[in-house]
Order: C-alpha cells, then structure tokens, then sequence
C-alpha cells in the first residue's frame, strides 16, 4: 500500500497539467490582441506607413529606380546590387530590383488589408467602442485607403504600360484587397491598368470625406495622412490618367487662386521659402506634403538610402549626366537647385551629385514621396493639357515654383509659342526640380515618351528605349509567376 | 528464506568456533589483476566462519585461522569474490578480477542501461577512452569513423567550429539533421552558439577526458523511447564514475602543434605579373597599363598572402581526475585546461573545466546521484569566411590567402599597412579600386570572440522499494551563457566606413529536463522468461534570452569595445524564446530462454510550439531478435563450432523530427517597430495551426555473430527510413503579402536506405602481442520523393551568393547544379559550355555583350548561357558509401594504432578553383601559370586567359568543370605510445603510458582542393558538398603523458 502510494506520488509531482504548453511570445504580440487598446490601433496605423517605408519601397528605392532607369544619371559602381540592372534595362524576371519591389509593395498591400478588415470588423463588433471615437475610426479608415492607393498606384509605374498607351487597356497588377494569412488564394489575375485606376480612386475618393482635417504637429502632418495629402496625391494620379479636368479640379482644391499659392483649408500645404529649406532638419516643411520620416535608430539600411545613391561619400552613388540636351546642361548656374548639387571624383573627373540628401554617416534624410510644388506643377499641366492651351494662370504656377530657385527665369505667356513648348518647359522644370525624388521616370513614362540613352565613365552606355521596346516596363517578378498561375508576364 | 539461512550460518558458527579451537597465522596481499595494484580494505574471511579481517592501507593482511580451515572467501566491491584455497604455505597473493569483466557489457540506453547481449536496438557504443586524446576541441569530432552509419564531416580547420553529423543520411529538409544529444539524461544544447565570427561549438563544453561512454542509437527500436525529437538518430553521453577499489587519481596531458595541411600554390609576383599581363595583352580594352612588381625598400614586393594568414599553432591540454568508491559512495572528480593556438592567426580555444560525479547508497532503498560540470571556454578568430554564410566576406581571411596579388605587401616602405580607407593599398598598379582587406592590417586591428560559461548539472534520487522496482527522479539544467564580442576598426576593413563598429552579444539559454520513471523487473518460469518494465513522464523547458548592442563612429582608436567611448549613440536588439515538452513514455523488454528477445516502446509527446488541441503527438518502435546461438539445435551442430552468438533481428518504429517547429510557430503574431519615432505593430507571422513534426518511418533488419569463438564479431544491418511530413516553407505569391513569403507545412517527403556493415577482428592475442581491427563500411541511397504542390525544385545558394545546389524529386537531396562543360577547345582556347539543346557554346570575354557566346560550330552568335536555362543535375554530395577502420597493435609495453575514414562515390563542387583559375586581377593557382591556354593545339583544362573574364572558370556560372569527385581516405589518427610500470614506489606512479600522434596524417584522394572533407555551409541540409573559400583543415602533431597515481 506504502509503496503504491509512493509510485502515485511520483506521477502526481510531475502532474497532468499542460499549462506550459500554451506560451506566448515576449516579443511579439497574438494576433487576437492587436485591438486590445488604443495604442495598439494607433501602432498598427503607424504599422502600415512603416511597411511601406521598407528601403526596399519608399525608404529609398522606389524613388531610385524611377530616378536611375531615366536619363538624369550614371552610376560610379556596376555593382548588380545597386540598380546597375535597372539603370542599364537588362532587368529580367529574377532580378532582385524586381522581384524585391514587388514583395515590398505587396506586403505593405497586404498589412494595409489586414488593418482594414480588422479595423472593420471590431468596430462593427463594438471591441473598439470606447476606445477610439466615431473620427478617429474615420481617420484610420481613410489613411489605410489612401496608403493602400498609393503602393498599386506604385506598383503600375514599374510593372504595367502607362495609361496612356491605350486608356489602361494593358494588364496592370492583381488586385488584392483582402487580409491574406493563410495559404489559401495563391492564383489571382491582372487586373486592367483602368480597373487598378478605378480602385485606386475609388479608395481615394473614399478617403477623402473620411479624412482628418489636419494634425497637430508639423510631423505628422507630413508623415501622416491627411486631407490636402489625399488630394495632393489624385493631382498626380488624374494627371497620369489623363482626366485633366479631375485633375484641375483637385488642384483647385489645394492651390489657392493667387499667390502665395497655398492650401486655404486643412494643413496649410505651400512653398517653402526656399529650396534648400526643405532638405534641412526637421524635413517638415509646409511643402512636404508627405514624406517618409526617418530617426538614428529607424534607418533604411544602408544601400537603400537615398545618400546611398546620391551622396558622393558613396562608392556606389549615381552621379549626373552633364552632356549637352540634359539637365543638368539646361540648369542655370543660378539656379538654387543646381547649387545645392554637391562634387565628387569618378576616374579624376570632377562629377555632380544630387545634393538633397547630406545625412551619408547616419542617413536619416526624409525620403520624399510628394511635394506641394508638385502639386503646383501637376494643376498647371492639367490647365494647359485640359484646355490645349496655355494660360496665364498655369505660367504663374509654373513661375511659381521656378523662380523661388531661379528668380530671374521667369516665363511670360510669351515665351510658349505652342502648348508643347509649354509642356517641355514644363516637364524640365520637373525634371530640375524632383531630380533625386523618383519623379523622372514617372513623368516619362506618363507621357509616353522614349527613355533618352544614356553613357557613363566605367559603366557602360545604354541604348535609348522606345515605348513599346519589352525593356520599357519592368517584367512582372518570377517569383510571382513561379506560383500564381493565373499570373500572366509582361 | 534468507533469515532462515543466515540462522542456520549462525547456529554454524557457534558450533564450528567450538569445534576448531586451534589456529595458525597467515599473511598475505591482496592486488587486482588489472593492474598489480594492492587493494586497500578487501575484506578476507576464513570460508565458513566469521573470523576474517580486512587488508591494511597496502593490501597485506594477517589472519589467526583455525587449524582446520580450507579455504578463504576475499572479496571487494567491485571485484568478483574469490575462494582462495589454503595449503601449508603461510604466505598469499590473490589478485582479485574487477567486476567489469566478469558480468555481462552493458549498454546505455534510453533512460536506462541493458545488458548488451539483450539489446535487440541498433546501437553503436564508443568509449570515451578511445578520444580523450584526439587534439580536438569537442568529443563530436572525434566520432568520425568510428560507428557505421554515422558520418561526421568537419568543415574545415576553423577551431571549434561544429562538425557535421549525419547518421543514416539526411534526414529532413528545412529542418536540422542533426542528432539529438542527451548528456547524462540531459538533452543539451547544440551547435554554433556565438554571434560572431569565432565559432564556439556548445558541445565543446563537455570535456572529452569526462566521457565514459558515448552511444550511438540509430533505429526505431533504440530511438523511439525520445519519440518527437528522435528521427536524426540519439547520442547518448554518459560522463565517468568512480570505479570500485582505492582512489584512483590520473594525469592525461599533451601538447602539439598545428598547421594546415593542404594550402593552394599560387603564383609569385613574377609569375602573377607575366601572366595577368599576357592576359591584358589578350584583352587590352582590360586595363591602361600593366601590372608591375614595386619595389619596396630596395627590394621587389614578393608576397606570400598564406605566411601572413597561416602560422603553426601550438597546443596543450591537461585534466586531472580523482576517482574512487567507498562501499556506499563513489565519486569521480576532473579538472581540465585547454588551450589550443589553431593554424590561422589569431585563431584560439581556451577550456578550463571542472567536473563532481557523485553517488551514494543513503540506505538499502534510497541511493542519491549528481552530475555536476562547470566549463568556461573562451574562443578567438579573425573573420576567417569559413564560417556557414561567410564564403563571400571580402575580409574572409581563407580567401584572402589565395586571393590577393602577390605584387601588393602587407606594409608600405615606411611599415605603416598598406592600405586605402578600407581597402588593400594598390600600389601604383593600374587596378586602383581592390576592393579586398589587407589581412595584416584587419588580423591586427579587428577582434571576434564568443565565451561559453556552462553549467551542466543533474540530482538524481533512486528508490528501491522492493527488489527489482527502481523509482527514480532526475532533475536535470543545462545553463548556458555566450558573450560574444566584434571589434572592427575604423582604420581600414568592415569598419571603415562607419568609422568603427563594436557590437557584444549576450545568449542566455537555459533548459531544465525533470525525468521520473520507475522500472521493474521480473523473472518467471523459472527464469526462462524476463521481463523489465519501463514507464515515465518528463517535462522539459528552454529558455531563450538574447540579446545585443551595437555602436559606430568610434571617438579614438584607442578603444576596443563596446563598452569605450562611441561618437554614434549605441542600438541594439535581441530576441527571447521559451517552450516546453512534457512527455509520458514506456518500455517492455522480454526475452524468453534467452532466445526470444520482444522489446517495444512508446512515447506521447506535448510541445508548446503546436497549436491548440494539436500538441501532442504518439510515436512508437518496438523490435524482435533471436538469438540461434542458444537454440540446442545450433548448440549441438557444426555451425557452433564456426559461429557463436548469432543473433537475428527486425525493428520497425515510427519517429519524429521537431527541430523545425519554432517555439511559436503555430501562432499569426504582429511585431512591434518603428515608423520615425512613432511605435508600430505589423502583421509578422502567418502562422500555421496545422503545424506538426515530421515523420520517420523506420524499417531495420540484422544479423551479427561471431566467428571462430568471437576471434571476429560482425554486425550487419540494413535500414530503410521513409520521411513523411516534412516541413517545406511553401512559398506563396508575393502579391499576397505574407510575411517572409513562406508559410511552413507538413508537405515533403523521401526516403534514405543503406546497409551497414561492421567487423572487429582479433588478429593476434598473445600475450605480448595483440592486434585488434575493427572496421565499418555503410551504404547510403536518399531520394526526394515529394515536395510542396507545385514545387519542382528547391534551390540552395551558398552565403546567399551562388546558386549551387538544387533538390529535385527523384534525386538526392541537394544535388549539384552547373551549367556542363566540356573543357577547352584546343583551337580557339575557350572554354566550351553546352546549352540546354546540347549545342557547344564558346565564350570570348573580350569581344562585344553581343557576340561573346559563339557555336562552336561556327554558326555564329548564341544566347548566353544562364545557369537557370542550361543548368544541370551535376551529382549528389552525398557519399554513397562511406566509413572508418581502427588498428590497434600492443607489444609489450609499446601500443601503436592507427584509424582511417573513407568516404567514397560522391561530388564536390570546388568553388574555390573558380576563384584559383578568375581571369580578374585575382592571384591563380601555379597550374594556371603553367598550363593555361597559349597556342592553338594546346590540350589543357585551363582557358586562354582573358583580363577580366570571370565566366570562363566559373565564377560567374557554376561549371561542371569544377565539379569533382570527392572520393577520400583519409589516415585520420596515427599513435604511438610506451607504458612503463613497476616505477620506484616512492615517485607514487603506478604507471605511465607516453605517446605522439599525428592527427589528420594524410588524406588520399583525387580531389584538387584542400580537402574532400569539407562543408562551406556548415550543418546544411539543402547544400552540402560545396567547396567555396574555406580554410583547409589543420594536421596536429601531439606528444603527451597518461599517469596513473
């Protein structure tokens, strides 16, 4: 009996509880308490602007390969890992660029999806009821629409023809707009470059209404979403769609009818005093509409940067062309923007760099995703392309943003004897001002245009690419065509 | 019964003390047969009565024994008692046989020990004896060869750097194959465990000089009692024990050198700059100018990069054991010092160690037992490359022997490094931008470390409550601390550009094992049929706390660590894990007529890292032997004559691999971050609730005997393992966004199959002279049977860089992968690469992007070729046989042993020919020098070289030219040692055994890199066989000392 006891004993120390077998984790958070508090919402918004400012996306790269795939600049190194490919056009399905863009644009896609549908359903659940109010369930909402708008509009610069080409007859990207965590639903088709649009304004044009009028601080208002950062960006998309009266009239909303040009409501969105300005600490000018904020220790990684590729410290930067035709070439000595350039040497020659992005050691600059002046410059194109016809009101916008850098280059009706004139002058001074913005590439491809060739010291010249020439869009990535099967190749 | 015996005794005595009064004295000594030495304490007793006494401090002993009495009874723990006829002499020596050799072998198994001849589990059995010596730094190295079916490759010659270890072939995927370890019950903590370029193997922990006993468990039957962790197969540990006689105490100690034993002949500075130059020539859009050779204080610059990066290191080792048994306690204790200087620079192993093995019997039921080991180990290197994930390091020190021209010196002409920001200086040479460290500078300048404190410890308390029930408890901890440390200077190398980088890590990993079982054993029918019976329940917890600091910007040179002065504020990060098992478990072993042998086990697993209502998991193995031998049929035959002890035997078992499943891996979690200085939370990972271990179905047959009264025994089994459920990260479309893009499921399987075959052999046991062979030989077929839906191929890289390895279904796992070659056209002297269509294709780097690839045929410009269109299956890296041979000779007091390894029919792909043969500014191997292409009709494997062309040898295409057979022997072990006794008492010697050895001897094989044994990517599943920048291995020379006090 003792000794039946005792082997009892034995087996009731070690017990049958299985407590220690359900264990979380310290460090991470179950999916189950993500809308436990307030905060938790408020880290999951602030979640999907981080997701998107992976340096593979809009940490920098993005805006790198839309700089280097045009004609503005050379590269000092042929390293494959610094967009040599994709300076050069000999990108291929399995090129890191491509497939590493792709991923980072969808995963934001995907985190923004999730936010949306958790958000959704606790509200109508009523988890959330007490701790974040009927404007704040508004705001969120807005600001996942409008981030989720941002990255397919992203996605259709590198991956899909421009809307141009055909009215967005093309294939454009597939459509997600559910939350994805398990394995399910690999296969989904391209949709239409038109149906993307028309998802991408539909999320815009939802968000709006539903949008904070501003914040309190000037960082946020530049890093987060807010009305005037919503109508800022439908200027660029209608300008890319070529609905130029949507675009004016968004425009209108923001740019004020005289100068100073500014916003009147919301966030008071205007020109920065001066160019240089905007490129200091603490990045948050009323110009930068919406940037990408970064601090010592939420940094890209390094060659994602920026200063990566613009700052002559770099072995791997891309310095500027400076052969007659290009623009550097056209920039006046004057010019402000072109002061700001900073020098290095590449095989002993004196080189130029793009000098917005100083922070090299740390490389903590803001990368910036739209300005106001672009705003200006996108209202004032729309004006002259909507009525085929140039107007004081769009020289003025372009004089604008022009002479605050160049005071002296003024233009006059004057000087534009044909619209076309007016839209090379205009699509130069774009190519000035946003040069190291991600901008070039965009614009050329917005307007259809041929992507000039283009020669560098040590690596190599590149033909010009024609549109319709395979190489003027990037391929969809194989990682996608390798398991999507309804996925279909460019 | 027995009460009424010891009456009887009684009753015996008073009569018998009545009977005989008279006595006569005798004396004598008691020794042991081992080793002559005098036994202290052995009770001598005249047969019949209680007169006796017990033998002084010397073994003598006098006794008064009655005049009529025959016989005397002496006996000591753990010597088998003997009956010592008395005659008229009055003076005795009886030389007592210690236990050991008069019972039955016994083998540790799960939770126990049987007796070998009951064991119906494949297991092999290596004696800590047999590697106490081997001048390596952890006990896994030294099992190479040792036991069939159990492959152990080291990487390469980097200390501590953890080996290989395969038993039965790969067994998993994206899982590990690596076995699991249980070090005195314990299982223990595995692997690389330092964050920094100084490898630190935690199995290095364990002294080798503390092993007993090391059992390799191979099939179902043996492993299936560790259920869910056991498909990898189970190395059982057991550490020493005080031994039964007086305290024993032992010095084994040597010291040696080392060197590395194979280094690349590369070109001089003469030859380099004639043959990089002629290489312009043929190329002369290459470079402005050529090469020179500068002069460098009045004397030309001839660098020889290996002397800088290699050196012979010495080494010494030292442990000191004490060990004894009282009746009811026994002890061992150990200290032990290691120190070993490795062949590269700056590469160190330091152990200092130090080990109380105790037990003691309380009473008649209750006996108490602890295990406790503390080590600190403290490990040194440069960034060698050699490292898993390093192969591509621009500051790889493997690499930069070879790599760097030899017409560039370490220092300039006033002593300072020659250097330019983080970057080799380049003298003046029309290549300006090198873009590799100078090793000199960075060997100075740069330090990775990683220190290892260790507690190793259990408690154990048996209860024996009736004969044959054992109720034990074990507690047992494996406490595990790593600081690892990187220093990179701002002067020049990694940490240039950020002006100095200092990081520390901290690893803090602990685990406790409680283990309860209770055994019971039983005989019947009149103890023909026995039984033993096993059950058990264990709950396990690990720990995880790691974290690290990092800082740049550095505010002086002076400062060396973290913890000095830094202009840029410190970040850091780290991680935390925990989980748990708890398993219950059983054994029943029976035998009948020691003929039939029925064993079978079962064990229920729980782990925390599966989701709800899906922890747990069953497994189970069971076998069934007979023993012939002892059938009376076979007995009274002919056959027993030739052959004793033939056993048959079958096991079939299913078992389980966790190693894959992640603490939280079942869980879809969100992550904290940042977004400026805003706090985030993002969807991290899709975890998968499905999630379970993988599976092994494993089928074993065997047969052993032995031959000619066991003059020989042979042991010959075949296994087939059928692997199920394998854990594939499936990949899943990108525009999903799944985090990672992977989600893991239980998807893939193959299959591993082979024979294993071992002999030892007897050749001579004469008295002064004995010869002992032992050899093993094992087969190995794995195939990949089915991966993920709609996967074809799961693609290896090594460091991330080259795609080398690819694992199809229907071949083994991670076959090589290269484009074919068919060496070089003796007109034209191009390399000639074969196209998807079979076409030959010629490459001329220096012509146009748009006609480098030409038809051989002369039809003109082809596409270019691409590993991912032209790519094909070029070999396995798997050894299809392989195996280890050990002579042992004895002549009187010389021993003389040698041990071999071979491993044979496999494929190395030798990247680093690739890099000898790189037409770029990259020093060549001599053979280019001499025997590259120059004139048409050339017939050479060696391209004409062309400045800059790195496609041609390989670097930038795998090619199967530099795909070569792997097949080796290899003379691992060679000894030579002389034992002296009978020393003067007064030096209190008993006996000296002093020895030299060679490790790593010779290696026969015609593979043309450093070494056939070798794995670039460390403990890789997915790719083995690669040879890409490693160091090669080291040879040590040792002379040391065993003293027995």
């Amino acid at each position: 009996m003792i000794k039946a006891t005792i082997c009892l004993m034995f087996f009731v120390l070690v017990g049958c509880s299985t407590d220690m077998l359900s264990l979380s984790p310290k460090t991470s958070l179950g999916e189950l308490q993500a809308f436990d508090t307030k905060d938790r919402v408020i880290g999951q918004v602030n979640g999907m602007y981080a997701s998107m400012k992976s340096g593979n996306y809009l940490g920098g790269r993005f805006q790198v390969y839309n700089d280097v795939r045009a004609d503005n600049f050379l590269p000092k190194s042929t390293n494959g890992v610094t967009n040599y490919q994709t300076w050069n056009h000999s990108v291929i399905t399995s090129t890191n660029e491509v497939i590493n863009l792709w991923g980072a644009v969808y995963a934001a896609v995907n985190a923004i999806n999730i936010f949306l549908e958790g958000l959704d359903s606790n509200w109508k659940a009523g988890t959330l009821t007490g701790k974040i109010t009927d404007a704040e369930y508004s705001q969120f909402k807005s600001e996942a629409l409008t981030l989720r708008a941002i990255c397919y509009f992203d996605l259709l610069m590198l991956y899909a023809q421009p809307y141009n080409k055909d009215n967005g007859a093309s294939p454009g990207v597939p459509l997600r707009l559910k939350a994805n965590k398990t394995g399910e639903e690999n296969d989904l088709a391209r949709s239409k470059v038109s149906e993307v649009y028309t998802q991408i304004l539909a999320d815009l044009n939802a968000a709006e209404p539903l949008a904070i009028d501003k914040y309190t601080t000037n960082l946020l208002n530049t890093t987060r979403i807010h009305k005037n950062t919503i109508i800022a960006f439908k200027t660029r998309v209608y300008l890319h769609k070529g609905d130029f009266t949507a675009a004016q009239t968004e425009g209108a909303k923001i740019v004020s009818a005289t100068a100073p040009y500014g916003a009147a409501t919301g966030v008071p969105i205007g020109l920065n005093a001066t160019f240089a300005g905007i490129w200091a600490t603490p990045y948050t000018t009323k110009e930068s509409v919406f940037s990408m904020p970064f601090t010592d220790t939420n940094l890209p990684g390094t060659q994602n940067s920026l200063a990566w590729y613009n700052n002559p410290s770099s072995n791997e930067a891309y310095y500027l062309t400076t052969t007659p035709g290009s623009t550097f070439s056209q920039m006046d000595a004057t010019d402000a923007r072109k002061m700001l350039f900073s020098t290095g040497t590449v095989s002993g020659t004196t080189v130029y760099f793009c000098g917005k992005y100083p922070s090299f050691t740390i490389q903590s600059d803001y990368a910036p995703i739209i300005r106001y002046s672009e705003v200006m410059l996108n209202y004032a194109e729309a004006i002259v392309r909507g009525g085929n016809a140039v107007t004081q009101k769009a020289v003025d916008l372009l004089n604008a943003v022009r002479t605050r850098s160049f005071p002296t280059g003024v233009y006059t009706l004057a000087s534009f004897s044909t619209v076309k004139a007016f839209l090379d002058a205009m699509l130069l001074e774009r190519s000035i001002e946003f040069l190291g913005e991600g901008l070039r590439n965009m614009d050329l491809m917005r307007t259809y245009s041929t992507i000039p060739a283009k020669s560098g010291t040590s690596a190599g010249s590149v033909s010009a690419i024609a549109p319709g020439t395979p190489t003027y869009i990037w391929p969809i990535p194989s990682s996608e065509l390798d398991i999507n099967k309804l996925m279909t190749g460019n | 019964m027995k009460k009424i015996s010891l009456l009887l005794t009684f009753l015996l005595f008073v009569g018998m003390q009545a009977i005989f009064a008279q006595t006569r004295d005798v004396t004598g000594v008691v020794t042991s047969v081992d080793d002559g030495s005098t036994i202290p304490g052995a009770s001598v007793i005249v047969k019949g009565t209680t007169v006796g006494t017990i033998t002084s401090m010397d073994g003598r002993f006098t006794l008064k024994v009655p005049a009529g009495a025959r016989n005397l009874i002496v006996s000591f723990v753990g010597f088998t008692s003997q009956d010592v006829l008395l005659t008229n002499a009055k003076e005795y020596t009886i030389a007592l046989n210690s236990e050991q050799i008069a019972v039955d072998e016994v083998v540790v198994v799960g939770y126990g020990t049987q007796k070998k001849r009951d064991v119906g589990g494949t297991i092999s059995t290596v004696k800590g004896e047999d590697i106490k010596m081997t001048p390596v730094q952890s006990f896994d190295q030294s099992l190479q060869g040792k036991a069939s079916g159990v492959i152990v490759t080291m990487p390469n010659g980097v200390l501590n750097n953890p080996p290989v270890i395969r038993i039965r072939g790969v067994n998993s995927i994206s899982s590990s194959s690596y076995p699991l370890i249980i070090v005195d019950g314990v299982p223990v903590f595995t692997g690389d465990v330092s964050a920094s370029s100084a490898a630190s193997n935690a199995l290095a922990d364990i002294s080798p000089s503390d092993i007993q006993s090391m059992e390799i468990l191979k099939d179902a039957s043996a492993t299936a009692i560790y259920g869910s962790r056991a498909a990898n197969g189970v190395i059982i540990i057991t550490t020493r024990k005080g031994m039964a006689g007086k305290v024993k105490v032992t010095y084994d100690g040597y010291f040696g050198y080392t060197s590395p034993y194979h280094l690349f002949d590369v070109m001089n500075a003469t030859q380099y700059v004639e043959h990089k130059n002629r290489a312009i020539s043929n190329n002369p859009t290459s470079y402005g100018s050529q090469f020179t050779i500068p002069t460098l204080n009045n004397a030309p610059v001839n660098t020889k990069w290996s002397d800088y990066i290699y050196r012979t290191g010495s080494q010494q080792s030292h442990s000191v054991t004490i060990s004894g048994s009282s009746p009811t306690t026994n002890y061992f204790l150990s200290v032990g010092y290691n120190n070993q200087e490795g062949m590269i620079r700056q590469n160190s192993y330091e152990r200092k160690n130090a080990r109380l093995n105790l037990d003691h019997k309380l009473n008649k039921y209750i006996t108490l037992g602890a295990n406790l080991a503390i080590t600190n180990s403290f490990n040194a290197a440069p960034n060698t490359g050699s490292l898993s994930g390093q192969a591509y390091n621009t500051g790889g020190a493997a690499r930069l022997a070879f790599v760097l021209p030899p017409n560039l010196a370490p220092y300039k002409a006033d002593g300072t490094y020659n250097i330019d920001g983080s970057q080799i200086g380049s003298m003046g040479q029309p290549q300006t931008n090198y873009g590799y460290y100078n090793p000199v500078a960075i060997f100075d300048l740069n330090k990775y470390t990683a220190q290892n404190d260790r507690l190793l410890a259990n408690f154990s308390v048996t209860f024996q409550p009736v004969k044959g029930l054992n109720l034990k408890t074990v507690y047992g901890m494996d406490n595990l601390s790593v600081e690892s440390t990187i220093f990179q200077s701002a002067i020049t190398g990694d940490g240039f550009a950020g002006k100095g980088y200092a990081e520390n890590d901290f690893n803090r990993a602990n685990r406790w094992t409680w283990t309860n079982t209770a055994d019971y054993s039983l005989a019947t029918l009149k103890e023909k049929l026995n039984f033993t019976f096993l059950a058990g329940t264990e709950k396990q917890s690990t720990k995880g706390n790691l974290w690290y600091g990092f800082k740049t910007n550095v505010a002086d040179n002076f400062f060396e660590t973290y913890q000095g002065s830094w202009v840029t504020a410190g970040m850091g990060g780290g991680s935390q894990y925990e989980n748990y098992f708890i398993s219950y478990f059983g054994r029943i072993n029976a035998n009948y007529d020691k003929r039939f042998y029925l064993e079978g086990s079962i064990r229920n697993d729980g782990f925390s890292g599966l989701a709800e209502g899906k922890k747990f998991g069953t497994f189970g193995g069971g076998s069934f032997m007979y023993n012939l031998s002892n059938e009376n049929f076979i007995k009274t035959s002919k056959i027993a004559e030739l052959f004793s002890d033939i056993r048959l035997k079958a096991s079939y078992g299913k078992v389980g691999n966790m190693s894959g499943i992640g603490s939280y891996a079942s869980l879809s979690l969100y992550s904290g971050g940042l977004y400026g200085a805003s706090p985030t939370w993002g969807f991290s990972q899709a975890g998968n609730s499905d999630l379970k271990w993988e599976t092994s179905d494993k089928y074993d047959v065997g047969l052993s005997f032995g031959l000619l009264k066991n003059k020989f025994t042979v042991e010959m089994n075949y296994f087939y393992n059928d692997v199920n459920n394998l854990i594939l990260n499936v990949p899943q479309s990108p525009s999903k966004g799944i985090p990672g893009n992977t989600i893991p499921m239980n998807i893939g399987s193959m299959f591993n199959k082979g024979l294993e075959f071992s002999v030892t052999s007897h050749n001579f046991t004469k008295k002064d002279f004995q010869w002992t062979t032992n050899f093993n030989f094992s087969t190995l077929k794995n195939e990949v049977t089915s991966l993920a839906p709609g996967v074809t191929e799961i693609i290896g890289t090594t460091s991330g860089l080259e795609t080398t390895n690819r694992t199809m279904i229907g071949y083994p796992i991670g076959n090589l992968f290269t484009v074919e070659t068919r060496g070089v056209d003796p007109q034209t002297g191009r390399r000639v690469f074969v196209n998807k269509a079979g076409k030959e294709v010629l490459y001329s780097h220096e012509s146009p992007a748009a006609s480098r690839w030409t038809y051989r045929d002369g039809t003109g410009n082809a596409p270019a070729i691409a590993l991912t269109t032209d790519g094909k299956i070029s070999g396995s890296p798997l050894p299809k046989i392989y195996g280890g041979m050990d002579n042992n000779f004895n002549y009187k007091n010389f021993d003389f042993a040698f041990s071999l390894t071979y491993a044979l029919d496999f494929k190395i792909y030798n990247g680093t020919k690739s890099g000898l043969r790189d037409q770029r500014w990259w020093n060549n191997s001599v053979e280019v020098y001499e025997t590259a292409w120059r004139n048409p009709g050339d017939i050479t494997s060696i391209p004409k070289p062309i400045m800059n062309d790195n496609v041609s040898n390989g670097s930038s295409i795998p090619i199967l030219e530099n795909v070569e057979k792997g097949d080796y022997v290899k003379v691992r072990n060679v000894s030579l040692g002389y034992t002296v006794k009978n020393l003067p008492s007064f030096l209190g010697i008993e006996k000296i055994r002093i020895y030299a050895q060679v490790f790593n001897a010779y290696v026969f094989t015609k593979y043309t890199g450093s070494d056939p044994e070798v794995s670039t990517n460390g403990n890789t599943n997915l790719t083995a066989g690669i040879d890409r920048n490693s160091a090669p291995q080291a040879r040590s020379y040792s002379f040391g000392a065993n003293i027995t006090f």
